[in-house]
């Protein structure tokens, strides 16, 4: 008995593997060699930029041109691009205004949009579906349309350079929103209803409720505000160049205009500012990518 | 404040609480989306002479400044060139990365992790590095041609070769980044439509062709709609890396916006290009709708 039970898995096993595309070692061995070439494209940009960071200006381009493997790997290990950008360049001071952003946007536009997926997964109402309708448009109208004549808008009141530009307008975020409405939908009824019949009002459900088990959710959307912010780069360009206000993506794009021959540098600062991203992404990539995707394609 | 009535088994909402839950989203989306879209009509009909807080009412005259002007419509042809080759470029590229990544060989999640770093970079971080890969004499890519044997390219400097460049740029980041979306469309397949193919005889093509591509249909119209969109307001590299240049071969219509407004501080017109641009994307995305519904399988 268990023994034709294992020769059924197995033959089922050996019908899977031979079902999916790659079935024998030939083809096999493409595929490898496929997502090995097209890893090459994505890692070699990024190692000689990690490599060149920690080597001296003059040796970046030592090994590109002609072009050999050692390029890939710092020649003379320094860490002097990373010390002058932070002691002389002022890095420290971007990165800092960044992550402070970052939190910030994570704070308060997490709760402004699970305000609003709770009322869409929850509630009954009239005009529901012409609000959501609207949520919708306002996210398929790319952010760029809305920029220039914002920053008219931002000019005129004087709002120019100041921490309230760079967090208020990004606050609502038609993505997120959707992205708590499909989880908050999921939740039992019963455990509403139940603190409901015991007299808790609509706001403490939602904050002793419904938040304490959302946290696949508000991990998601804690990533995708943080990186939102940490990767903004057009509105701070054209709203707070001021370099004391200046966030890091700003200051990377400036540092290519204005220190265009310290290329170690120039590749620090890249790397410090794709360094976050990463870190941030990996160990929660089913979270940013369920996120970006799910919330995207169902809606 | 509010009125609550606690049922027995049902229990009813107060009329104004979903409202009250929905206010503080609707009111800044109203003001940081909305608004500024439809101030971008109004905007478009003023002229600004390098304050945005003077300004003169001036009707169509910037629609009519920029009709007239040549170098509008070569941007215009520029970005539907560019819009033409990439978005489906993109799509399809996206599809069959996506089609490897869901091979089910050992270690492939570790390749779905490095395929995912292009996308969590910034795009400006990647123009960046990207600039300095092509570089004309010190580049990699120049490098890597020249042992191979092959002349040096000028790449970003050519006027033949700076659009098609930036295209790569940005396809290095865009087709991982569908790449997750249909890959998301593939999982969502069932095996077993699969396994009854193979044991009709089906190969690989018909497989693709009369299971995979049908049922990602959505899929495929959401990517090529969105890619589309997306493109269209492509500004980052064209900034960073060529200014619109070289002799205005990268003058994307976007960044031609921008520069009429923050270079050249006629921000009326850079309203109005916007507004012209907005349409455009209207319209690319109403075609692809049109054209991707009625294809029925």
């Amino acid at each position: 008995m268990a023994e034709s039970l294992a020769v059924d898995v197995a033959k089922r096993q050996v019908r899977r593997g031979r079902l999916t595309i790659s079935r024998s070692v030939g083809q096999r061995t493409v595929t490898y060699f496929l997502l090995f070439f097209i890893s090459i494209l994505v890692i070699v940009p990024l190692m000689w930029a990690f490599a060149a960071s920690f080597t001296p200006n003059d040796k970046v381009f030592q090994y590109v041109f002609p072009f050999s493997w050692r390029a890939l790997f710092p020649v003379d290990f320094t860490l002097e691009a990373y010390r002058s950008l932070f002691l002389e360049e002022g890095f420290t001071r971007p990165v800092v205004n960044t992550l402070i952003l970052g939190f910030s946007t994570v704070i308060l536009s997490g709760v402004t949009n699970a305000l609003a997926g709770f009322a869409f997964a929850r509630f009954d109402f009239r005009g529901k579906d012409l609000l959501f309708g609207i949520v919708l448009l306002t996210f398929m109208i790319p952010g760029e349309v809305t920029m220039i004549p914002l920053y008219i808008v931002v000019s005129r009141l004087g709002l120019v350079n100041t921490w309230t530009v760079l967090i208020v307008p990004g606050l609502a975020n038609s993505l997120i929103i959707f992205l708590f409405r499909q989880f908050f939908a999921e939740i039992p009824q019963d455990l509403i209803d139940a603190a409901r019949v015991d007299g808790a009002s609509w706001l403490k459900v939602f904050t002793s409720i419904v938040l304490p088990m959302s946290k696949p959710v508000l991990i998601t959307a804690s990533l995708l505000l943080f990186l939102g912010q940490w990767n903004s780069f057009f509105w701070p360009l054209l709203v707070a160049p001021d370099p004391r206000l200046r966030v890091v993506q700003v200051a990377v794009s400036y540092a290519y205009e204005e220190h265009q021959t310290l290329w170690n540098q120039l590749l620090a600062g890249s790397i410090m500012a794709a360094f976050v991203p990463i870190l941030l992404v990996l160990p929660f990539q089913r979270y940013y990518v369920s996120g970006l995707v799910g919330s995207g394609l169902k809606e | 404040m509010t009125v609550r009535k606690i049922g027995y088994t049902r229990v009813s909402i107060a009329r104004w609480v979903p409202y009250l839950f929905l206010l503080p989203a609707f009111i800044l989306l109203f003001a940081f989306r909305i608004a500024p879209a439809l101030a971008g009509f109004r905007e478009a009909l003023y002229a600004h002479n390098l304050s945005p807080v003077k300004r003169t009412f001036v009707g169509w005259e910037n629609f009519a400044h920029i009709f007239r002007d040549p170098i509008f419509w070569k941007s215009l042809r520029i970005t539907l060139v560019f819009s033409l080759v990439t978005n489906p470029l993109q799509t399809a590229l996206a599809l069959a990365l996506a089609i490897l990544a869901n091979q089910r060989v050992r270690g492939i999640s570790l390749f779905r992790s490095i395929y995912l770093l292009p996308v969590v970079i910034s795009i400006n971080v990647t123009s960046t590095i990207w600039g300095l890969l092509l570089h004309k004499d010190a580049g990699m890519i120049n490098g890597i041609l020249v042992q191979l044997g092959l002349p040096r390219q000028p790449f970003l400097l050519s006027p033949d070769q700076a659009l098609w460049t930036i295209i790569g740029i940005i396809s290095w980041v865009g087709v991982p980044y569908w790449m997750m979306f249909f890959l998301a469309g593939l999982q969502g397949i069932p095996e077993t439509l699969y396994e009854a193919a193979a044991i009709d005889g089906a190969g690989a093509w018909q497989c693709f062709r009369h299971i995979t591509l049908p049922l990602l249909r959505r899929v495929i119209a959401f990517v090529l709609i969105s890619d589309t969109v997306v493109n269209l307001f492509l500004f980052a590299p064209v900034w960073i890396l060529t200014r619109g240049g070289p002799q205005l071969s990268t003058n994307l219509l976007m960044y031609d916006a921008y520069r009429r407004g923050f270079v050249w501080g006629d921000m009326g017109s850079s309203a109005a290009m916007m507004m012209i641009l907005l349409v455009i994307a209207a319209i690319a995305v109403a075609v692809e709708f049109l054209v991707l519904r009625t294809r029925e399988e």
